[in-house]
């Protein structure tokens, strides 16, 4: 087990504590919320970082997952413990459509053609409003619940949980895979196209698979989040989570898992706490970005490189300048 | 039993007006080392590429890999059917060591499992000279010969049929140049035709069986290599590209 995995294994270990801490139901709310950011965040990181894909399409997948369990549970009636799972296929398969244009584009033709497919996403959505409930969206979805128990009481503990075993999965699954031949295969395309080739990868295949890899979680989070709120809104395709996100995969350090999870973490309390600063609602935006910058300037490996810094080990680390979780 | 393993038909690649390969044609030899000679810019790098695919196949003519026509299949295909090519700049996946570059180029390329492939990986990284000490090491910290010799074990991973090397010599200190010299010749011996492109005419001269030279795109000598040497018109070609 590598250093990170261990230090993860810490993270987790402790979160399965903070409902003990916490008891109210707003702190409990934002470590729900920054668990969502976490699966999307190093979800996203696996086609942006490790794949060197340019996709600004990724919150499709989260927007996808949303409307998918809100039309399930409310329109069709669907359990939404079947929802949620539901919401992975329905990713999966947009990821596979947005892939396939994608996987022969190179650099901001990529750019361009993702972002183009999110705005597709919302036109779709608005135009759509017998389904989607147009730019007012779907209100009051059905309660998760098991048995009698809702999962709204004893102050989110239920959701809080869910969220946390998601986000475990979700890292277990990413760990997995960037681990694997097919995993360190991703690096080899992103770094040296051409010799990835010469040795027999398949180059498209690499960036549609990734891309359908990053989507299976990010829909669940998508359906889990709609859910949990119980509300589905276009917002969620918006330029404003977007740029949170992408600024947790870029400060939390492009080559790791585990670097954009505590990234989502740390700003989304930051994020909260500058927000309850009078008249600092917008400016905290300004102040992420900065942050960004700085890290991208000082530590072009993130967080996690930061954290590798300050605790060095016996061994050295893999990489001198990014390191692989 | 048809013993030529790699056959280039009339094969071009044209850059808007650029004759870069025009009308090539040639055959080789299954189990030989055909030398592959020619002036900067006669297309000898451009040759590699369109016959592996990698990153373009021909504009024109054909390909033909032990019996089959290749010329329009995927590069990674081409690959995967046992062309093994390195290239003439260093190519390294930076972030990945040469256990783990092995172990894909295994997967990919060969088919391997994690374990078939660790056993084969233990056996080109020998035959290539890599230290053991060194394979934990992402590839961007590697020297330049290190980095060579990756790429060429990387490209053995698979046991390919051809292996077509690309100027391998270049940078390498005389006894680097020495071992690759022995390492060409021992693959070669355990039955892989190799194709090499180089500047360093002794390397050539000593190893290969064959020499083909390429001058401005096309083929203008071929044959036994001491002959083909003292060809006028290659002499010419030679001194006539270095004063260009
Ligand atoms: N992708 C490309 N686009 C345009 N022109 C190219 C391209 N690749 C090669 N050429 C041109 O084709 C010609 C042949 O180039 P090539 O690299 O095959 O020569 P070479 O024999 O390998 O030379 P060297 O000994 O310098 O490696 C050159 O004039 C080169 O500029
Ligand atoms: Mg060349």
């Amino acid at each position: 087990m590598t250093r990170n995995n261990l230090l993860l294994l810490a993270l987790f270990v402790v979160l399965a504590f903070v409902p003990q801490i916490f008891t109210d139901g707003y702190v409990r709310h934002l470590f729900i919320i920054a668990f969502i950011y976490a699966i999307i965040a190093s979800n996203w990181n696996l086609s942006l970082g490790h794949c060197g894909i340019f996709n600004f399409g990724h919150m499709t997948f989260f927007g996808i997952g949303v409307y998918t369990a809100a039309i399930l549970t409310k329109t069709a009636g669907v359990n939404p413990w079947l929802a949620i799972p539901a919401c992975a296929v329905t990713a999966a398969i947009s990821a596979v459509i947005m892939a396939a244009p994608v996987a022969r584009l190179k650099g901001i033709y990529v750019v361009l053609v993702t972002f183009a497919v999110n705005q597709l996403m919302v036109q779709l959505v608005l135009s759509q409003a017998d389904l989607t409930g147009g730019a007012k969206g779907l209100v009051r979805l059905p309660f998760l619940t098991i048995g009698d128990y809702s999962f709204i009481r004893d102050y989110k503990l239920g959701y809080y949980y869910l969220a946390l075993i998601l986000l475990a999965l979700s890292t277990a699954f990413l760990i997995l895979v960037a681990g694997s031949p097919f995993g360190k295969s991703l690096k080899a395309v992103r770094d040296a196209e051409d010799y990835a080739t010469a040795r027999g990868i398949s180059v498209a295949r690499t960036r549609i698979s990734v891309l359908v890899l990053s989507a299976i979680f990010t829909g669940i989070a998508g359906g889990f989040y709609t859910v949990y709120l119980r509300v589905a809104s276009p917002e969620v395709f918006g330029f404003g989570t977007m740029s949170l996100v992408l600024s947790m995969v870029l400060i939390g350090g492009i080559n790791s898992v585990l670097g954009p999870v505590i990234a989502a973490l740390a700003l989304t309390f930051a994020s909260e706490a500058m927000a309850g600063i009078g008249g600092f609602e917008d400016a905290r935006y300004i102040v992420i970005a900065v942050a960004m910058i700085l890290v991208l300037r000082l530590a072009p490996g993130g967080l996690i490189q930061i954290l590798e810094r300050l605790a060095p080990t016996g061994q050295k680390p893999a990489t001198p300048t990014r390191s692989p979780a | 039993m048809n013993d030529t393993i790699l056959e280039v038909v009339d094969a071009s690649k044209h850059f808007a007006g650029l004759k870069a390969v025009n009308g090539v044609s040639f055959g080789v030899t299954r189990g030989e080392i055909l030398g592959i000679a020619g002036p900067n810019g006669s297309g000898k790098s451009t040759l590699f590429n369109l016959i592996t695919g990698v990153p373009f196949g021909p504009t024109s003519g054909e390909i033909r890999f032990q019996g089959q026509r290749i010329d329009r299949w995927p590069a990674h295909r081409i690959a995967r059917a046992g062309l093994a090519r390195t290239f003439q700049k260093d190519a390294e996946f930076p972030d990945l060591t040469a256990d783990e570059t092995l172990l894909i180029c295994g997967t990919y390329n060969g088919q391997l499992g994690r374990v078939a492939a660790r056993t084969r990986s233990d056996e080109v990284l020998g035959l290539v000279g890599f230290a053991d000490t060194r394979r934990g090491i992402p590839s961007r910290n590697l020297s330049v010969y290190e980095k060579k010799q990756l790429m060429i074990a990387s490209g053995l991973m698979s046991r390919p049929a051809v292996l077509m090397l690309d100027e391998p010599a270049s940078g390498l200190t005389k006894p680097e140049i020495e071992n690759l010299d022995r390492l060409l010749v021992a693959v070669n011996a355990s039955g892989v035709t190799v194709l090499l492109i180089e500047h360093v005419l002794s390397l050539l001269l000593s190893i290969s069986q064959r020499l083909i030279v390429l001058n401005q795109g096309s083929v203008l000598a071929e044959g036994n290599p001491a002959e083909v040497v003292r060809n006028e018109a290659v002499i010419t070609a030679y001194l006539g590209g270095r004063k260009q």
